[in-house]
């Protein structure tokens, strides 16, 4: 087996020349390909489009493929609603994608005579009757930096990552700066943690490379537990050289002998490419002792975890690491004091790691001039629920909630009426259509009891009952609460107890004071994020909906007709 | 194939493609005589779990304890559950208690203490999915079936996982897999024939064994 789709051995590279050579040789070996006379014949496969017969489509495109046909195995490049899609280049053309292609149609898609499946072309003129995908309302505002490689490289080739530009940061970091002004760069970027929180990532490097305590680790938190959100799936999945060069930077950065990434369980497909690169780069000598002849050491290893939404909680993800329940502890110290094996631990999200390498390479100024005042950057967002178009994009921040939802995912199908939008994953409130022209960045929405959070937003019609709603989003807290403190523990079952009295036509007003009171112990007595959080839908949903909780309980019926108070015959309270 | 026919009422870019889904080969889930291939994974092989943990190596005792969850995920990969015995040899592999392991095991959603069936169903429960009526699913399995997030019927065919979290599907939702096989736009009625489908499936090949076998 080759190592790579082109066919290059990876050797250990020894020196910093070492390196550039074989950066000129990819980039080389790119560009050969792309103009040369062979048609590249490009398939996306990714979780998603897997499920929609991807991998058969590239065995049949394979086993159809003429010797003058190079096939790839790329990554999804986010728009799902296509999915399966194929991209051809013919030599002299601009590469086309075509969606929605059946098994059928793959040989003729290859032969080129499906244009009905074209769905456009990747540049920036049109070709003939295919116009440009740039014109397409699904990417003509997105502003592509962490996803630029996604659905272009290959995945699994560390050549097609470094003919991108992968490693040019991690690069100057090792030879042409010194690890204060890698963390000055991203402190002057003002990358704010792309977790949830919205924490600077340059103050976190900061204290982590003052800390003096040796052996230190970087974490990247590539655990998405949440029940919709997928942008840090798709970014291992597109680009996972992108999120190791991250890491790898900050470990040179803040002086950390080891770096970790900790992902999902319930992302195979991330973990098998993400560890692909992880062997190509120690192989290429990038992670290793004596990185480049540079003399610095960095270590690299990658976790999984065990489908517990908890661990994407800082410390209770060290917990996971170290092979224990993974539950959170009391702060202070903080990770980066105290962290995993007790030692000076600074923890990023997988997509705050995945801006970095741009910022090394273009500089925090540049960076700082994306994106609003406070907010900087572009950000990944997902969209749920009924939807034109699903799928994972990148905007820049401040991007107004109209053009978001009703743009780019194109609003709600026909027959659908928006009634709301979840934000925030299952941690914060809903907007109403009428806040739709506000921009979306991490202040603008806490204003209104939502939250940026992980960029995962949900539409819901107006067949979806708020009640039921919130009891979902409730009974997920519950379910996933660790059991450690008593508020989250005790809490979150009440709750759900005191909803379904609702739906079950057997509640009273004092109930709503009652969640609201309950509610308020959760939040300031639990102990970690996720309790602190696991009211706050529920909350948002009861002041947004206040009249349709007050259907259930003072006239009996579900507007909807979704709970059981609406059923004829007693139902049973559904899990 | 991967996919159902289109289940649902609606109308979006990508569900209006027909041909998509239909079109494609071996589509419809006729009726087959097994729909996935007997695994025989109830029972643990411990010969094959101690030649796994060969394949695990540490350092030290720091990095055999970061392993735990890898082993126990291997195991659990392979078998489809963990036993007692199982979480015993990886234990002792990595120089740790079976209480650890254990602990751990029952911590984790992903893993089972108990075999599952000789078919697996993942329901997706993510917000999508809840929208498009994945608890309608969720409720026709009790009903129909009497198993629930985690249990196995009591004659060993079909176990069921609720994922709280997403298969990363959503177009397709109310997403279920089964055993390798996506389904998409589930309602009850239709998840209710495919597992009769694959029941009756397991039933021919149970008659044709016997009939072979004596």
């Amino acid at each position: 087996m080759v190592d790579t789709a082109r066919g290059e051995q990876l050797t250990r590279l020894t020196s910093k020349e070492d390196f550039l050579a074989f950066q000129k040789r990819a980039v080389d070996r790119w560009t050969d390909m792309w103009e040369g006379q062979k048609t590249l014949v490009s398939v996306g496969v990714g979780t998603s489009s897997i499920a929609k017969g991807a991998l058969e489509i590239l065995d049949i495109a394979r086993e159809s493929a003429s010797n003058d046909v190079i096939v790839r195995e790329v990554s999804a490049n986010g728009a799902f609603w296509m999915e399966p899609w194929i991209e051809v280049k013919r030599p002299g053309a601009a590469p086309v994608i075509y969606g929605h292609v059946t098994f059928d149609a793959v040989a003729g898609v290859i032969a080129g005579d499906r244009e009905d499946l074209a769905v456009g072309t990747r540049s920036d003129q049109d070709q003939g009757t295919i116009p440009s995908l740039s014109k397409h309302p699904f990417f003509k505002d997105q502003m592509q930096l962490l996803t630029r490689n996604a659905g272009i490289i290959e995945p699994n080739s560390i050549e097609d990552a470094i003919a991108r530009g992968a490693y040019q940061g991690y690069f100057k970091v090792l030879f042409e700066m010194t690890g204060e002004e890698a963390v000055q760069e991203v402190t002057t970027a003002n990358v704010r943690g792309r977790g949830g929180g919205g924490f600077p990532a340059g103050i976190k490097w900061e204290s982590g490379r003052k800390a003096k305590v040796h052996p230190k680790f970087i974490v990247c938190n590539s655990h998405e537990g949440e029940p919709n959100v997928y942008k840090d799936r798709h970014l291992h999945e597109a680009d996972p050289h992108r999120i190791l060069e991250g890491i790898l930077i900050a470990c040179i950065a803040c002086d950390a002998e080891r770096g970790y990434n900790y992902i999902g369980g319930e992302h195979p497909l991330a973990i098998v490419r993400f560890r692909k690169a992880v062997a190509d780069a120690e192989r290429l000598g990038l992670i290793g002792k004596d990185v480049l002849g540079s003399g610095k050491d960095v270590a690299f290893r990658v976790r999984t975890g065990g489908g517990a939404y908890i661990c994407g909680e800082a410390s209770a993800l060290m917990y996971s690491i170290m092979g224990v329940r993974g539950q959170p502890r009391t702060k202070p110290p903080r990770s980066v004091e105290e962290g995993l094996w007790k030692r000076p631990t600074v923890a990023n999200n997988t997509e705050t790691l995945a801006n970095i390498p741009d910022i090394i390479v273009n500089g925090g100024e540049w960076y700082a001039n994306i994106g609003t005042e406070k907010s900087k950057g572009t950000k990944l967002m997902t969209i749920q629920g009924p939807s034109v178009r699903h799928g994972v994009v990148e905007v820049e921040m401040g991007i107004t909630m109209d053009k978001l939802f009703n743009e780019i995912f194109g609003g709600m199908p026909e027959g659908y009426e928006y009634k709301g939008v979840q934000t925030g994953g299952v941690s914060a409130g809903p907007v109403t259509p009428a806040h739709f022209d506000r921009p979306i960045d991490f202040d603008s929405l806490t204003e209104l009891d939502g939250m940026l959070g992980s960029g995962g937003f949900v539409n819901f019609d107006k067949s979806i009952c708020a009640v039921d709603f919130a009891r979902y989003m409730t009974a997920f807290s519950r379910y996933e609460s660790c059991s450690k403190c008593v508020p989250c523990r005790l809490g979150n079952p009440a709750l759900v107890e005191i909803l379904d009295r609702i739906r079950f036509g057997r509640g009273s007003l004092e109930d709503l004071a009652l969640i609201r009171r309950t509610s308020r112990h959760i939040i300031e007595l639990s102990l970690c994020g996720l309790g602190q959080v696991a009211p706050v839908p529920l909350l948002g949903m009861l002041n947004t909906f206040e009249e349709e909780f007050k259907a259930h309980i003072v006239d009996g019926v579900c507007p909807t007709g979704t709970c059981p108070i609406s059923a004829r015959e007693p139902a049973i309270a559904a899990d | 194939m991967r996919t159902l026919p289109r289940l649902g009422d609606r109308n979006t870019e990508s569900r209006d493609r027909e041909e998509c889904r239909v079109a494609q080969p071996d589509q419809s889930h006729a009726v087959r005589p097994v729909v996935a291939p007997y695994t025989g994974r109830t029972e643990i092989d411990l010969d094959v779990v101690r030649e796994m943990m060969s394949h695990i190596k540490y350092d030290d005792f720091e990095e055999a304890q970061e392993l735990i969850l890898h082993a126990c995920q291997e195991v659990n990969e392979h078998f489809g559950w963990v036993s007692l015995e199982a979480a015993e040899v990886i234990a002792e592999h990595l120089g740790t208690s079976a209480t650890r392991v254990y602990a751990i095991l029952s911590f984790y959603a992903d893993f089972r203490t108990e075999p599952r069936g000789h078919h697996h169903l993942v329901v997706c429960h993510g917000v999508s999915c809840y929208i498009g009526g994945s608890q309608r699913i969720i409720q026709m399995l009790k009903d129909d079936y009497g198993i629930e997030d985690g249990d196995t019927t009591p004659d060993e065919q079909i176990s069921v996982q609720v994922v709280n979290g997403c298969l990363g599907v959503c177009d397709c939702s109310p997403l279920v897999k089964l055993d390798d096989e996506f389904l998409s736009h589930v309602t009850p009625e239709s998840l209710n024939n495919v597992l009769q489908r694959a029941l009756a499936g397991r039933e021919a090949m149970r008659a044709a064994n016997e009939e072979t076998n004596g």
